[in-house]
């Protein structure tokens, strides 16, 4: 018991759900603020471990990796043996320079989502509900024990589904408002990854004695041998890499499994849109680097050609389905799935033919993909969420030069689009150019079709920019108002990190890269 | 074996019970007054708790002690359905309190059918001698038959209580068949000693002890609502009043499983016949879950859908079975233990939101649950919760209980099961999903708020914060189920 109250990461959990009890039982007034307390606090926390491992004896080598998780505990919970059955879940969690920046991002995104949720109506339960997501969530980026990690990602869907369904958008989709039909369509497409994933968990759990479903263990456990099933036999680490790798596939979201995340994000409000945006899918991105890369590196192996094809349809079909896009919301989650197909290129070039080195920048290159789209993303729906707050459409077709009465969004909006086509001296520009000059060496076609679609983004993010706030001025909008000091905050905030990532890229990738390195040196290892 | 004045205290929590029945009909008898009724029987549901409780930690019970000639029998099993039957009836007379005169007119005979009922599960969890077991059933039964009529000025409810009856008395028909059969090919009713005569070698050869496994399954199976026996489910859900519904939905069938894993696990029939025998409850399993959850998915009556959904249920306790079946070992029954658990409880919470709120808008079907959670934001709130451990969604119990069954089915090597189990339950989202939907996502039809009567808030309250806690303690039960799993299988070591 002690242990587990003692430990900053089940404060990093628990400090979300009791914001969430908190903010259903005050009155109004006060509930905003206590999400926000709450919020902030966990952010406050989150910030207290980087900085006090950063500035302890160790420095940036001090994160530690997957075999030295920071702030571990490590504690039984369910312990159920019968026969020659074990069914071990232990209450296992941790820290490492690959989790702890999506711990921050989270924190700070949901922080940040209140703010820009101030006022929603029903907004108690609104809030009470992003703080659930968020524990849900830090859940999944703190749990060393697969068990544990499926069980919180499952925790995530019923929050998701309510904050659509409920205060989504009413625009009539097949026969049934908007909200209604991507709430479920978000649930399902879900779920239905998810067991897959349970499937791929039980197999290699049983493969892999049937004892321990720690990472820890079943990284330096690697089971393998064949499996048959139906008279088919495949590979086991081929097996367990794919049954586990659909359900992150779906979450990525990776082509042909992304449909559902267009709908998603063109009917959610705008704060679920940047957590979706932001944190959903690199959990997605970061089961593939932490689970599939470490526990079946040879399925990941064999599965890398298609995966850097996969990665390529999902770069050049997403930029180039955005240029014909006439919602800015869905033009921008389009643009994710051009964007996360980055991190599964980057992904695809760690686990393929280049030199270790090379190999080495990819995966780096993205992880801090996955870090700088949260931030550059999550301010563009923000933007985007400012101007449909005031003008109620987001229609690119109907604005025209409303710079003239939003000069401080239009600024912003401008600047986040640029650091999403990769700006030199921004966030999108290190991640992007760390992936695409070190994949060249695992994948050179793959990359050199992939890099001409920084074109395709250039021009699909600046044609929108021009359409909405420069060019002739739409006399239609004289009343627009410029956005408030409230809705400001977020986009301040999210710019100052996403100038920080660009110009000083070491401060993450210092962090990152010790724990990169361990687990390419047991990828390594693996399948050598 | 022989009779022991001192027996009497292993016997101690049924005959409370059937004292605590008498008691409470009595009472009706002399004193209109529902909440008198209510208060003896929920405060005399501690008499036999009490005497369930003391059995359970007195560690007498480590090995399953016979008595009465072995017919009754005393193991952590039969004292952990023991507890569950408890749950059942004090959440169900708590859930029945507000509305049940609105249903009924004779209230008194409600609750004390109801405990009789109860006192028939128990005897179905601790006998261990065939024709005991067929007492026990009826006991159980003729109570639920009456309930299911209770309404007699309605015809659903006639019609539910006829057909409930006809069935009733052709599965039993079927039931005793194959105890007769078992009875023809070992000599002996006693569990026990069939045991050990199957593991001698049956004398009249494998295909008999087949068709009498079969048979008992399926006289069983209409307890349990599995397909092909499910289809006086729907009915009489529909039909019967909805606090009996919600009653049946839990008790018969915890009680019907309590039965055939006992009949199948300490009757030793695991020791021929595997493959076929494991065949046909496989079938018998996935058509369970398959048809189950297809059906429930296009049901648009919450009862009827609630059938259908409790038809699935079973499916996924029958997969833990026949994990346990296969392995001859105690971990599918444990697991299976551990969800009859939670799936009763949470049953019961999905069944008070459904009583209240079916009430209060006076509808059954879906769209009649439409924006109720502008209008009842707490009861709405618990009905939903409950229906997500339904669909295995954490942090409710629903979802370690269905992991816990995969897992053990895993190990036993039916991968196929549980891959099929897993499909299924993409299947149940939906449904279960639809009045999620219905209550959060749509327009209400009135504005007033609706208020919720003390007994169906403190019963769902109760259950749901109880499946919340039950996956935090997870471990706690377990070590109850373990022991009690293992019981099962003492007889023959």
């Amino acid at each position: 018991m002690v242990a587990i109250f003692s430990n900053a990461l089940t404060w990093t959990l628990l400090l979300p759900v009791l914001g969430a009890l908190v903010t259903l039982i005050t009155p109004e007034r006060i509930a905003r603020w206590a999400a926000l307390v709450f919020t902030a606090a966990t952010f406050a926390l989150t910030l207290w471990m980087f900085f006090s491992i950063l500035g302890g004896p160790q420095g940036f080598a001090g994160f530690g990796s997957l075999n030295n998780p920071q702030f571990a505990v490590n504690v039984p919970w369910i312990h159920f043996s019968a026969g020659a059955l074990q069914f071990n879940i232990n209450y296992n969690l941790g820290v490492d320079g690959l989790s702890l920046p999506m711990v921050i991002l989270n924190a700070l995104l949901s922080m940040l989502a209140i703010i820009g949720g101030w006022k929603k109506n029903r907004v108690r339960e609104y809030m009470a509900l992003l703080l659930l997501l968020e524990a849900g969530v830090m859940g999944v980026f703190v749990s060393l024990d697969l068990f544990l990690f499926f069980l919180f990602w499952e925790v995530e869907l019923a929050p998701m589904f309510l904050l659509i369904g409920i205060w989504g958008s009413e625009t009539i989709k097949h026969g049934m408002p908007g909200r209604v039909y991507s709430a479920w369509k978000f649930l399902l497409y879900t779920f239905f990854g998810s067991i897959f994933m349970l499937a791929g968990i039980l197999l290699v759990y049983f493969k892999a004695g049937g004892m321990d479903a720690s990472m820890l263990y079943l990284s330096q456990h690697l089971v393998g041998g064949t499996v048959s099933f139906l008279g088919i036999t495949v590979g086991a680490q081929l097996l367990i890499f794919l049954l586990i790798f659909t359900a992150f596939a779906v979450k990525i979201p990776m082509f042909p499994f992304h449909t559902w995340l267009p709908d998603a994000h063109t009917d959610a409000p705008t704060e679920v849109s940047v957590i979706l945006a932001g944190i959903l899918l690199k959990m997605g991105a970061y089961g593939l680097i932490r689970i599939c890369l470490s526990i079946a590196p040879a399925g990941m192996q064999a599965f890398a050609p298609w995966m850097a094809v996969i990665a390529a349809i999902n770069i050049v079909y997403g930029a180039a389905i955005c240029l014909v896009q006439t919602d800015m919301k869905k033009l921008i989650a389009y643009s994710s799935v051009s964007h996360m197909g980055v991190v599964l290129l980057g992904v695809a070039a760690a686990a393929g033919l280049g030199g270790a080195n090379f190999r080495m920048a990819a995966i780096t290159g993205a992880t801090v993909q996955m870090f700088s789209h949260g931030i550059i993303t999550g301010m563009l729906f923000f933007c985007v969420g400012v101007i449909y707050d005031h003008a109620h459409t987001r229609e690119i077709a109907v604005f025209g030069g409303v710079a003239k009465r939003m000069p401080l969004l239009a600024t912003l909006f401008t600047f986040a689009g640029l650091a999403s086509l990769g700006l030199p001296g921004l966030a999108g520009f290190v991640a992007e150019y760390m992936t695409f000059t070190s994949s060249y060496a695992s994948w050179p076609v793959v990359t050199i079709i992939s890099v001409f679609t920084m074109i395709l983004t250039a021009s699909y993010l600046l044609w929108m920019l021009k359409r909405v706030f420069y060019g002739p001025f739409n006399a239609k909008w004289k009343h627009l108002l410029d956005a408030d000091v409230r809705e400001a905050i977020p986009l301040f905030v999210l710019s100052a990190f996403i100038v920080l990532v660009g110009i000083y890229p070491a401060i993450l990738i210092n962090v990152i890269t010790p724990t990169l390195q361990v687990l390419m040196h047991g990828f390594g290892v693996a399948i050598r | 074996m022989s009779f022991q004045i001192s027996n009497l205290y292993e016997l101690a929590p049924e005959l409370s019970m059937t004292l605590l029945a008498l008691v409470v009909l009595a009472v009706d008898l002399f004193v209109k007054r529902r909440v008198i009724t209510v208060a003896v029987s929920l405060i005399g549901l501690l008499v036999p708790l009490g005497f369930v409780l003391a059995q359970q930690f007195s560690g007498q019970y480590e090995h399953p002690k016979t008595i009465f000639f072995g017919m009754f029998i005393v193991d952590h099993y039969a004292l952990f359905f023991d507890i569950i039957f408890l749950i059942i009836a004090a959440v169900m007379i708590l859930a029945s309190y507000s509305y049940i005169h609105k249903y009924v007119r004779s209230e008194g005979e409600f609750y004390a059918l109801l405990l009789f009922s109860v006192t028939g599960m128990m005897f179905m969890a601790s006998t261990n001698e065939l024709i005991t077991i067929y007492i026990s059933l009826e006991l159980t039964s003729i109570p639920l038959y009456v309930m299911a009529g209770l309404l007699r000025t309605d015809e659903h409810s006639a019609e539910a209580a006829v057909k409930y009856v006809l069935l009733g008395a052709m599965s039993s028909a079927i039931l005793l068949y194959g105890f007769a059969l078992l009875y023809g090919l070992t000599g002996t009713t006693d569990l026990g000693s069939i045991a050990v005569s199957i593991g001698k070698g049956v004398q009249d050869g494998n295909v008999m002890l087949l068709l009498a496994g079969g048979l008992v399954l399926a006289g069983f199976g209409f307890k349990i609502s599995a397909v092909p026996f499910h289809m006086w489910a729907p009915d009489i859900y529909q039909g019967a009043p909805t606090p009996a519904t919600a009653f049946f939905s839990v008790g018969s069938k915890a009680a019907g499983f309590a039965a055939l894993i006992r009949v199948f696990m300490n009757g030793g029939l695991w020791q021929e016949n595997l493959h076929a025998m494991v065949l046909i409850m496989s079938v018998v399993a996935v058509a369970t879950m398959l048809l189950g959850n297809l059906v429930a998915a296009v049901q648009s009556n919450v009862k009827r859908m609630m059938a259908y959904s409790s038809i699935a249920q079973a499916g996924y306790i029958l997969v833990g079975f026949i994990a346990s079946f296969v392995s001859r070992s105690g971990s599918g029954n444990s697991a299976v233990l551990f969800f009859i658990l939670v799936y009763v409880l949470t049953n019961l919470g999905a069944f008070s939101g459904i009583i209240a709120l079916a009430h209060a808008t006076g509808g059954e079907r879906i769209e009649d649950f439409r924006g109720l959670a502008k209008r009842a934001p707490a009861l709405s709130a618990g009905t939903a919760l409950c229906l997500l451990s339904l669909a295995g969604i954490p942090p409710m119990a629903g979802f370690v209980s269905k992991v816990f069954i995969f897992t053990a089915a895993w190990s036993a090597g039916l991968g196929w099961l549980v891959i099929i189990a897993l499909l299924a339950s993409v299947v149940s989202l939906v449904y279960y999903g639809r009045i999620v939907k219905a209550m959060y996502f749509e327009a209400p039809l009135k504005e007033e708020r609706l208020s919720t009567p003390l007994g169906l808030s403190s019963s769902i309250t109760l259950t749901t914060a109880a499946l919340i806690v039950l996956t935090f303690a997870a471990s706690i039960i377990l070590a109850a189920t373990n022991p009690a799993a293992i019981s099962l299988l003492t007889a023959l070591k």
